[in-house]
């Protein structure tokens, strides 16, 4: 489904993310953790072609995109939720979440059904400003957003960050039934390892802009998260 | 000029059409103005050849009208296609490269336009040249006291016209929501599948080609000559910093009020002062609210 062979991400000429490699199959929770500032954002944005330059190859479903513009990646089935949301302040919810059907391979032009059933509180609101929606309501418009370009692999950053802890849980809910009821392809950049844990079927440890460890959730041990992830 | 006869007294119907005149100055203002405020407000370019699309709207109208023969109401939009077409060329082979550098842009399109002015002097020539427009728009309209030309009612219709047709643009259709989207946040555009540059090529494309439009009409009124996009710009750049950058709503206020401003200092002392109150009034106001009328369209970049 996704990999990255060797790469090598720069923001200017700084490489962020050295000689990385990594595969992520179909059907997958990949769980990305880290401390901060090891370059997890960094990959995200690398995968959507949103730093300076690469070296190395990045492949979506077997097509070379290492060096395709962003709107050209996202047509391949790249659905994004970045850390902050990312939701555009001025537009409406509904303007949000149509945002995401340009990237769509089948023209369709409006909000798909699923996603108005699977937040009732956007559903019910598509005409509000998406300025004014609290940080829960803009990370479920951004998951909206990110299902309307109807995506083969969902790439969130963080997406319980910031959020007020009764939300919390219906996101991480959400999040998991994405990949195992809707079968979606899922990189999951997390801070909290419990739910990274929980939610994913394979983990990746990043440190210093390299991979430190990965391999099936089950060899996450307490020792690892000691070593890569305590302060 | 005698002191005596500097100031002109009140009388009804003069005054009431010296108001009228304002919302023609307003429309003249403004339609020059649309396409910078567009292009700055989505873009973040300030283009300072846009007086020169104006002065080419004008000359495509004057070669389609003198040499191809075609009827001054056809040249109208074709000065918009042609300018247009202009405008797509210039944002690919010179803004593109400057999007990361907004000062560089600022010296680069200045160039661009002296370049375009003595480019034109030297292909057509330096002295003026006439456009001709049917006698009909040269008539004057008669409604209770007001009198104005046919010709000023047109300008007024078609800046009427294109306000409309690009607010609806803007805010109606799948185009304009890439624009707003573009103009919001690049980035999460990019990744929702939106080709940023192609938005701003039609963008940068579609404020040239209203430039072109505004001067197929000015070149009508008044003479066609190569530095004539110079009598606009000035006024464009006030309608569009007073109005607030990135807001068509604040553009079409600022508009009015100032073609009202200008046009009631006109009437009571003349021309020349008036612009000198009118630059002072725009100084005090920008001094007080530097963001413009409607202030927050604009993302910073």
């Amino acid at each position: 489904m996704l990999e990255l062979s060797n790469v090598t991400s720069y923001y200017g000429k700084t490489p962020i993310i050295q000689g990385m490699s990594l595969s992520v199959d179909k059907g997958d929770l990949l769980s990305v953790i880290g401390r901060n500032g090891v370059g997890k954002t960094t990959l995200a944005k690398t995968i959507l072609g949103l730093t300076t330059r690469i070296d190395g190859t990045i492949r979506v479903n077997g097509a070379d995109v290492s060096h395709m513009p962003s709107h050209r990646r996202a047509a391949q089935g790249l659905g994004y939720i970045p850390q902050g949301r990312g939701i555009l302040p001025k537009f409406t919810v509904q303007e949000n979440i149509l945002l995401g059907t340009f990237a769509r391979s089948d023209g369709a032009q409006t909000v798909p059904p699923l996603v108005l059933e699977l937040f009732p509180y956007l559903a019910a609101n598509l005409t509000k400003r998406a300025g004014t929606l609290s940080g829960g309501q803009a990370q479920q418009l951004a998951i909206a957003r990110a299902l309307a370009t109807d995506p083969k692999l969902l790439i969130l950053d963080e997406p319980t960050e910031g959020i007020q802890p009764n939300i919390v849980e219906q996101i991480q809910e959400l999040v998991i039934r994405l990949n195992r009821e809707m079968g979606l392809t899922v990189i999951l950049i997390e801070q909290n390892v419990e739910f990274a844990q929980r939610a994913g079927n394979r983990f990746v440890i990043l440190d210093k802009g390299a991979i430190a460890a990965q391999g099936p959730i089950d060899a996450l041990t307490d020792e690892l998260v000691q070593k890569h992830l305590t302060i | 000029m005698s002191v005596n006869h500097f100031w002109t007294a009140f009388a009804f119907e003069p005054f009431m059409n010296a108001l009228l005149i304002g919302l023609s100055v307003a429309s003249v203002w403004l339609i020059a103005a649309l396409g910078l405020a567009i292009v700055y407000g989505t873009m973040g370019v300030i283009n300072m050849a846009h007086g020169e699309f104006v002065m080419l709207g004008a000359y495509s109208a004057f070669v389609l009208e003198t040499v191809v023969g075609v009827p001054f109401l056809l040249c109208v939009p074709a000065a918009f296609v042609i300018v247009g077409l202009i405008g797509a060329a210039i944002e690919r082979g010179l803004v593109r490269h400057l999007y990361k550098r907004p000062l560089d842009t600022l010296l680069a399109t200045w160039g661009l336009s002296l370049v375009l002015i003595q480019g034109v002097r030297l292909i057509l020539g330096p002295e003026p040249k006439n456009l001709q427009s049917p006698a009909w728009l040269n008539a004057s309209l008669r409604v209770w006291v007001f009198e104005l030309s046919w010709f000023r009612v047109f300008i007024f219709g078609v800046t009427i016209a294109a306000f409309v047709l690009t607010w609806w643009l803007l805010h109606r259709t799948r185009l304009g929501l890439m624009v707003r989207a573009v103009m919001q946040n690049k980035e999460m555009a990019a990744v929702h599948g939106i080709d940023a540059g192609k938005v701003f090529t039609l963008t940068f494309a579609y404020g040239a080609g209203l430039a072109g439009l505004a001067g197929s009409m000015f070149g009508a009124i008044k003479n066609v000559f190569p530095d004539m996009g110079s009598g606009y710009i000035v006024e464009a750049f006030l309608v569009v910093v007073v109005g607030g950058v990135g807001s068509l709503l604040g553009s079409l206020f600022s508009s009015i009020g100032l073609g009202e401003i200008y046009s009631v200092f006109a009437y009571f002392t003349n021309g020349t002062f008036a612009k000198f109150w009118l630059f002072l009034l725009v100084v005090i106001f920008l001094r007080f609210r530097p963001q413009g009328l409607f202030a927050d369209a604009m993302a910073r970049r």
